[in-house]
């Protein structure tokens, strides 16, 4: 974690309101991790006095770039539309814990709701890199609002389902996990909050389901990893990145807790990527 | 491997990718700037205020601007203007520069480790301790608000045992001050967890944080109470030797009676202020934000209130005031100074600039060396009314 200055390269709507930028920051290009996010700077007109966490969208150590993906929701964001190719930005990172994948794991299911295909794709990218088979489950309001295959690589199998039904699958894209749920031997999860929360449902029942043995359990052992540790997360069918408003975004504020089983857990520091299992889930309607 | 073809379950998905316009062209001036990008120079303070006070106009200059490194001569000139500072005259709480972080904002002063060179703080007021853990208040936490943000953290904290145990060993260490901010829902509580910290090497002294609910006066904030202040503030000075801080609330009518009604009770020094109580809406308008219901606002917006509030108590006490809420940039601490302030704290502007209060220190330095002052003590109260005698503490004036 440091402070860098990364210099944007470029920068274009992929969506309606959704931005793609690319900067040049070869410090966070080669130090950061799927999962990890950069805490930015926004310029302080008037005062915005917070950064804003961006996850780490994808890292390319070759050309030492990384980008962001985001929507435009406020003034921060809109500020940084408005950067132009060569301006620097001050960001702070790489910053929290990233996906654990079990390296006996040969088949990865990443499960996105909208924006949150800005917390696996990285992972897509590491994934096929160490020669894993991935499905990318992606939920979506409608059309429009579908990331575009092409920016996704072109070894991985891209599922859409949307609310309206106007591509792919009508309905909720958590309705597509009993399908994959055999296939995968772990998940990766990103989006709203109520998806994450139903998804560690089904997640939870898995095992019974399916009737299989637990991932990554040694013979004659009882021993379990302590829950939030690499092992246990290395262990988990399901991680989630959650999102939280957040201050210092290193473990000093407490401003971005989520309620874990065993208590408040920060986002920026315990996180953002947790095990399923690591959270109170509030009740799913 | 085989590995998977790309496959959409129906439709081509391309149509629904939005196209911008004038794409190639984008394209070479693309790459017309990946051949010209150059190593990165770091950035001055001077730039990253241009950055500030141009509200980012000036943002192509971060990165091209050298640090300007002072010659020997002028680093020889700065070292010799003397920053330090003791805030409590009576007991020794000597700090190497008026600029500290202040609680809540900094953790334990090992998060930012990597970031920040601790060392160079004036000092460091930790995370509110209480006796016993806390789990703090349901998320979310904190969010921005016009020049500022709220945040209900709800003390959460492992509990003075724990905090003793964990860094403890570590602030021993350190040649940088820390000070341990206290608080408690009954004056035993306080007292108790400061029998703990007493002698403790690696704890230089105590920040009363008294904007917490008395569970003995049916929740009424000690820091609302003259009397609950003063009784807490004497029973803690009973109870170690130890320099103590007391830091008022701006939540209350008049703060005069209770800042006096503290040095009274045996206080080294006041901070002013803690956050101001405040309320944010939740996006669809159906609830608070804030799992709390109710925060406390923080950064540039409290700024006024704060300086009110220290120019009022500096005219009441004779005790070192420290000012806090909103500090930004060096005018803002000139500001509080002027107001009667030896030294200030930084709280939210850490979270956008970790490297402010280092920078800060030297600012300072940097800023009396130019007005050719030995030290920033000229400064200090230079706002406050000249007349002698001070106002009246009945709070007999206008008051909005
Ligand atoms: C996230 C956060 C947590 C805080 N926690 C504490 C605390 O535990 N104890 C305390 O006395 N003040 C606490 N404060 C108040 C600050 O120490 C400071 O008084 C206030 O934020 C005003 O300064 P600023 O405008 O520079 O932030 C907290 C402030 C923030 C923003
Ligand atoms: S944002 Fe400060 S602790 Fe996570």
């Amino acid at each position: 974690m440091r402070l860098v200055a990364a210099q944007l390269v470029e920068s274009r709507q992929i969506l309606p309101g959704q931005w793609l930028q690319s900067f040049h920051a070869p410090e966070l290009a080669t130090g950061s991790r799927a999962g990890q996010f950069v805490h930015v700077r926004t310029g302080d007109y008037s005062g915005l006095v917070l950064r804003r966490p961006f996850s780490i969208n994808t890292a390319d150590p070759a050309t030492g770039t990384v980008t962001l993906h985001f929507r435009t929701v406020g003034r921060g964001t809109e500020w940084l539309t408005r950067l132009r190719e060569g301006e620097t930005l001050d960001m702070l990172g790489p910053l929290g814990r990233p996906f654990e994948v079990d390296p006996r794991s040969r088949n990865l299911l990443l499960i996105a709701g909208g924006l949150g295909m800005a917390g696996v794709r990285m992972l897509a990218d590491e994934a096929v890199r160490d020669g894993r088979q991935v499905t990318i489950l992606f939920g979506a309001l409608d059309a429009s609002h579908v990331y575009p295959s092409s920016l996704l690589p072109d070894e991985v199998e891209y599922v859409v389902a949307t609310d309206d039904g106007s591509l792919g699958h009508r309905g909720y894209v958590t309705e597509l996990l009993p399908e994959y749920e055999a296939w995968a031997d772990q998940a990766f999860a990103c989006g709203p909050q109520p998806m994450l929360a139903r998804l560690a449902r089904l997640a939870a029942g898995r095992r019974e389901r399916l009737g299989v043995a637990k991932l990554g359990r040694k013979r004659g052992g009882g021993k379990t990893d302590p829950a939030g540790s690499v092992a246990a997360r290395r262990k988990a069918f399901l991680q989630v990145s959650m999102e939280q408003t957040m201050g210092c975004a290193v473990g000093a504020c407490l401003g971005c807790a989520v309620m874990g089983v065993d208590g408040p857990l920060r986002v920026c520091r315990e996180g953002p990527v947790f095990a399923a299992d690591e959270i109170a889930w509030e009740p799913v309607s | 491997m085989k590995a998977k073809k790309k496959v959409v379950t129906s439709g081509d998905v391309r149509i629904t990718a939005y196209k911008p316009t004038a794409r190639t062209k984008r394209r070479e001036t693309v790459r017309a700037i990946k051949s010209a990008i150059v190593p990165i120079t770091p950035v001055s303070p001077a730039a990253q205020r241009a950055r500030i006070e141009t509200g980012g106009a000036a943002v192509a200059d971060l990165g091209t601007t050298p640090v300007g490194r002072p010659t020997l001569a002028e680093r020889a000139a700065l070292d010799r203007i003397d920053v330090s500072v003791d805030l409590a005259p009576a007991r020794g709480l000597r700090l190497p520069n008026p600029i500290m972080v202040a609680s809540g904002t900094f953790g334990y002063g090992v998060e930012y480790g990597e970031v920040v060179d601790v060392q160079k703080l004036g000092g460091i007021c930790c995370k509110g301790t209480t006796l016993r853990p806390r789990i703090g208040n349901p998320p979310p936490r904190v969010t921005e608000t016009p020049g500022g943000m709220l945040n209900s953290i709800g003390l959460q904290n492992p509990g003075v045992a724990a905090v003793i145990e964990k860094y403890g060993p570590i602030w021993q260490g350190w040649d940088v001050p820390v000070i341990v901010n206290v608080a408690g829902e009954s004056i035993d509580d306080y007292v108790e967890v400061v029998r703990r910290l007493d002698g403790l090497p690696g704890v230089a002294g105590i920040e009363l944080n008294i904007s917490c609910p008395n569970v003995g006066k049916g929740g009424l904030q000690f820091a609302i109470d003259r009397d609950a202040a003063r009784s807490v503030t004497a029973a803690v000075r009973r109870a170690t030797e130890l320099p103590l801080l007391v830091k008022l609330s701006p939540n209350v009518a008049d703060v005069r009676p209770i800042a006096k009604a503290i040095e009274d009770a045996g206080a080294d020094a006041i901070c002013a202020i803690n956050t101001l109580s405040g309320l944010a809406v939740s996006p669809d308008r159906t609830r608070a934000f804030l799992g709390n219901t109710f925060g406390g606002l923080s950064g540039p917006a409290i700024k006024p209130v704060a300086l009110r509030v220290v120019y009022e108590v500096a005219q009441v006490v004779s005790i070192p005031i420290i000012g806090i809420g909103g500090v930004t940039s060096l005018d803002d601490v000139l500001d509080f100074m002027a107001c009667g302030a030896v030294a200030v704290q930084i709280g939210t502007a850490i979270f956008a600039d970790p490297e402010l209060p280092v920078h800060l220190a030297d600012e300072l330095r940097s800023e009396c060396l130019r007005r050719g002052l030995e030290s920033y003590r000229p400064l200090v109260g230079t706002a406050l009314p000249k007349r002698a005698g001070a106002p009246s503490v009945k709070g007999v004036e206008y008051r909005p």
